[in-house]
């Protein structure tokens, strides 16, 4: 029997070649859509998770009350990691790091620059990345020992097998190699290119010394190990309050928290305390997206199905004659909708396959269809035959329904009585993709918005470059030369780059201080020059002068002032790090952090020692690449161990946009598919229609009316259905858009423009898929038409 | 082996009774040819529907092979047409996707009958009708008298024991016709299947046994043969 059905609906599809087409190519576009959005997010989901053991780990924060709002910070205390490790025997380690720094890697005459971390001698315990050199256990274990990714191992000595071998790192260590693992895949949140023992830190950095004393130094990451039986659960009420003791402020205000290691990637926002949002909540959009796709491609599929019913009847009718009951008739509809869902799932793969690569590329993943997985292909067809159900049940169900007697006479017209439904669908079809371009367009206003915002800086030219100690060392020599080269105006030092704020700290008094009042401060250590170099404008008061005096000295933003409440900054004293400082000017807000956000509160303190970025600006009308190549010069002067390496601030700045830039294209491809989808139902909707007509077009015609007119008269159904389409898609647009712009302090407010330009786009784009259909039936010589009645 | 007594069938319009069948009641035996005439709208078509069982009366008692057919639910009436009855058109209504062989196939496979069992009553039913060359060609490709020749086939194809045509003849030319109508005599005589036809001819009237003459729903007339 399903022989007999499967030949009937394969014949069926040859036959109606347009149609299946249409119906084919619809349901692929949605599934290839929907399965790549799967790939997609379960590649999201897959963070993580390819270490072994990786649920009983867990990184340890700390929320943090901020006169009563909670603040969740990363970075935590030496003295923590020390507790934690001695007084909790349900944590199985405990693994200090610095978080990543850039370092210098020597090898002979092969200088590399990459991100490493300094890591706790557990870290390989805790994180069991595959060892293919070297003992997980001991490697870490000496201070003078680095274990490096097998990308690196083969730049630095061009193979993996070089235990023993020795890293000059940052010019200074010599380090021995002890492991090689496997390069670290990209769906990791920790991203590095080498370890570096802790110990190492702690033996020859001075600042660590005192680093282990007070739950208030917290400048670093721990990530913990449970043991197999223990959970956070349990574990979470006793370590609560264990800072609480000490009297300190950071201490007094921090819960000690912990996030296990498979939400680190979707929920990284805290808010109140609780991993609540994040990037999953994009993977929840696309979700829906996708899903909403596919129900697209569906309803063309029950569109086109139900108003081609009118070919199908007579079948169903002498079938019904011959004695089959409606319950064939129903599965023989389904076999034929499964039959065509499966041949547009193999079209599906293919346009996955080719759109695969441009869409690794667009996000940053290195996402492949897996076709070895029994999984993927029982998840697969399930998707399949569910789709199949869902598109051929309506289908289905509507055409077995057919009273046989009356199909054969041709006494009912069959597939007019559905076209009440179908109209429903086409709305809602044409809702979500409607709802889905003006979310494209506010998306992009929105980016455009912020990128438009003055930054109160200016980033062209601008370059930052990390120092290190030889860079540190020489640096009244390098600014000597660099500005005797006439390629750059002004150079200066601070211990953050253009675009970030890397510390933030408490100030312990200022004029008007509530009791117990605390302050996030983003706090800068910057040398000469730096308000000319990054074109800051002082608002009030007056610059540094650049002498040692000024030390005593602090500059703050504008957001600062506001928010220490001060009505007459300058020369009021402030305390900050045990020493009284001096407010001599006010800087005009810069967009350091997020240019959708309000500027960061921020000081700037004069610092005469070296600090961790040079920061320099190219003059005006010189060749950027020359001045790269003559820097390259000067830098290699004073740094003989390390690459050259530079970033160019305004790359660094719309990087910030990354994220939005990345959710505006791919809701724009997906309202472009969505929209193409749609309108390839309608496409064959219209040629329905049109065809159901030919004989009142004709008799139309014969009475004198013109082609505009019968082009009105078959395309304004149509556009009635699209613009109720975009009556009900603007509200739950405007809903959903709203929701997502209160994420921005800096933000477009969404007018009707935005709608109207939607309504019209798409409108133009309906006329445009009708009209072929409309014209081609108008112009058509009426003389045929009526011959044939 | 069939009753219908009382039967009537008429639809509402604006709260008038339209009657198409007016209190009919009508005796077939088995191994009877009946052909049924009248004018068009004295409701023949809706008579022969009525015993196949693909129109339901609006009132009256329908017994068919001692089952009452009126009291029974769609799936066992389903069960019993199956069993019992194949129907001839005069459109021939076979199904354009499919092949001869394959229309004719068609119903054994809705009565559940196994792939070698339907291969041999197939072949048996296509040789028996002289039809084995055409097996393999669309109904597009065959003349209106070929066709219907498969209509039959297929009708017959499940042995029943009555025939139900309706206006078996129409489409065709007179000679065509006269050789459907010496088939539907040779499987009347020979294997006993009952036929109920309905004909606008007097010609192929008298192949049968006995005319039924329809006037506005009702029994006209009725002479044996």
């Amino acid at each position: 029997m399903i022989r007999n059905y499967l030949k009937i609906a394969w014949r069926n599809i040859i036959g109606g070649k347009a149609y299946s087409a249409i119906n084919i190519l619809g349901l692929a576009a949605g599934m290839a859509v929907a399965l790549l959005i799967a790939l997609w997010v379960n590649n999201e989901y897959s963070y993580d998770k390819f270490l072994p053991g990786y649920q009983q780990v867990y990184q340890v924060r700390r929320n943090f009350n901020s006169n009563g709002e909670t603040l969740t910070f990363s970075s935590t205390s030496l003295k923590l990691a020390d507790a934690l490790k001695a007084n909790y025997p349900e944590i199985e380690n405990v693994v200090p790091t610095d978080g990543n720094g850039s370092h210098g890697l020597l090898v002979g005459d092969k200088k590399l620059f990459l991100d490493g971390p300094r890591v706790g001698s557990d870290f390989l315990k805790v994180f069991q990345y595959p060892m293919l050199q070297g003992n997980a256990g001991s490697a870490l274990t000496d201070a003078y020992s680095i274990v490096l990714t097998k990308a690196t191992a083969i730049s630095l000595f061009g193979s993996t097998d070089v235990i023993n071998k020795v890293v000059k790192v940052d010019n200074t260590f010599n380090l021995k190699v002890t492991g090689v693992i496997d390069d670290v895949p990209l769906n990791s949140s920790l991203q590095f290119k080498y370890l570096i023992p802790f110990s190492l830190l702690e033996q020859t950095n001075p600042y660590m010394k005192g680093a282990h004393g007070s739950f208030g130094n917290n400048a670093f990451n721990i990530y913990v190990k449970l043991k197999q039986s223990v959970t956070y659960a349990q574990l979470s009420p006793k370590i609560k309050n264990m800072e609480k003791g000490e009297n300190n402020v950071n201490a007094k205000n921090s819960e000690v928290i912990m996030q296990p290691m498979q939400d680190w990637h979707l929920y990284s926002d805290y808010k109140n305390g609780v991993a609540s949002a994040g990037f999953i909540d994009y993977v929840r959009i696309f979700s829906i997206i996708g899903i909403l796709v596919l129900l697209i491609a569906c309803v063309n599929f029950i569109n086109l199905t139900t108003a081609r019913s009118e070919k199908r009847a007579r079948e169903v009718g002498i079938r019904k004659a011959i004695g089959s009951q409606r319950k064939h008739l129903i599965f023989q509809f389904l076999i034929e909708s499964a039959l065509i869902t499966f041949i547009s799932f193999l079209c599906a793969v293919l346009f996955v396959q080719l759109a695969l690569s441009p869409f690794n590329a667009l996000t940053g993943t290195s996402i492949a269809i897996p076709f070895n997985s029994i999984s993927f292909w029982a998840i697969a067809i399930s998707c399949v035959l569910l789709t199949a159900l869902f598109a051929g049940s309506k289908p289905a169900f509507y055409l077995s329904s057919f009273n046989p007697v009356k199909v054969l006479k041709g006494t009912i017209k069959v597939g007019r009585s559905a076209s009440y439904s179908r109209k429903v669908l086409v709305v809602m079809q044409f809702s979500c993709s409607i709802a889905l371009i003006i979310s494209t367009v506010v998306i992009y206003r929105q980016i455009q918005y912020a990128k438009n915002r003055p930054s109160g800086y200016s980033i062209s030219r601008l370059l930052t470059t990390s120092s290190n100690a030889d860079l540190g060392k020489n640096y009244s020599a390098l600014k000597n030369d660099l500005l005797q080269s006439g390629m750059i105006e002004s150079v200066t030092m601070a211990s953050s780059p253009a675009t970030d704020i890397w510390l933030h700290n408490n100030i312990d008094y200022w004029p008007g201080k509530f009791a117990g009042e605390t302050v996030e401060m983003g706090t800068i250590s910057v040398s000469d020059d730096y308000f000319q170099t990054l074109g800051m404008q002082i608002q009030q008061g007056r610059n540094y002068s650049n002498v040692a005096s000024d030390t005593q000295n602090v500059v703050f933003n504008q957001a600062a002032i506001t928010r220490l409440r001060l009505k007459n900054p300058i020369s009021q004293i402030i305390s900050y790090g045990g020493g009284k400082l001096r407010i001599i000017g006010v800087v005009k807000d810069a967009l350091m952090l997020s240019p959708f956000a309000k500027a960061d509160p921020t000081m700037f303190l004069y610092n005469t020692n070296p600090q961790d970025n040079l920061i320099y600006r190219l003059s005006p009308n010189v060749n950027p690449h020359q001045a790269i190549t003559k820097l390259n010069q000067i830098f290699a002067k004073y740094n003989p161990a390390y690459p050259y390496t530079y970033r160019f601030v305004d790359d660094d700045y719309n990087q910030k946009f990354g994220q939005e830039v990345l959710i505006g294209k791919l809701s724009g491809i997906f309202a472009g598919l969505a929209i193409f989808i749609s309108c390839l139902g309608l496409f064959g909707l219209a040629a329905y229609i049109a065809e159901q007509r030919t004989k009142e077009i004709g008799v139309r015609k014969v009475l004198g009316a013109t082609v505009g007119q019968l082009w009105f008269l078959l395309s304004k159904d149509f556009v009635l259905l699209v613009i109720i389409s975009c009556v009900i898609a603007s509200p739950i647009a405007l809903y959903f858009l709203q929701g997502w712009l209160q994420k921005y302090d800096y933000r477009i407010s969404v007018g009707p423009g935005v709608f109207i330009v939607s309504a019209v786009a798409a409108i133009v784009i309906t006329l445009i898929t009708i009209s072929f259909q409309a014209i081609k039936a108008a112009i058509a010589n009426p003389v045929k038409s009526l011959r044939s009645e | 082996m069939l009753s219908l007594q009382h039967i009537s069938k008429y639809y509402q319009v604006s709260g008038l009774k339209n009657y198409v069948l007016n209190d009919l009641s009508l005796e077939v035996d088995e191994g009877e040819f009946i052909s049924i005439m009248g004018p068009s709208g004295s409701g023949k078509s809706t008579l022969l529907n009525v015993i196949g069982m693909l129109d339901d009366p609006s009132d009256g008692y329908h017994y068919f092979a001692g089952h009452a057919v009126h009291q029974l639910k769609e799936k066992q009436r389903s069960a019993l047409y199956k069993q019992y009855i194949g129907f001839v058109f005069q459109a021939y209504h076979l199904i354009d996707e499919l092949t001869v062989y394959e229309n004719i196939e068609t119903p054994l496979i809705y009565q559940d009958f196994k792939s070698s069992e339907r291969k041999a009553m197939v072949a048996d039913i296509l040789d028996k009708f002289n039809i084995v060359g055409k097996k393999d060609l669309f109904p597009a490709q065959l003349s209106g008298g070929q066709q219907q020749l498969v209509g039959i086939a297929r009708a017959l194809i499940a042995k029943p024991k009555m025939l139900l045509a309706d206006e078996p003849t129409g489409n065709l030319n007179s000679k065509q016709g006269e050789e459907i109508m010496e088939l539907f005599r040779k499987l009347n005589r020979e294997d006993k299947v009952t036929i109920i036809q309905v004909t606008h001819s007097e010609k192929n009237a008298e192949y049968g046994t006995r005319i039924i003459n329809l006037l506005d729903g009702k029994i006209a007339s009725s002479k044996k043969l």
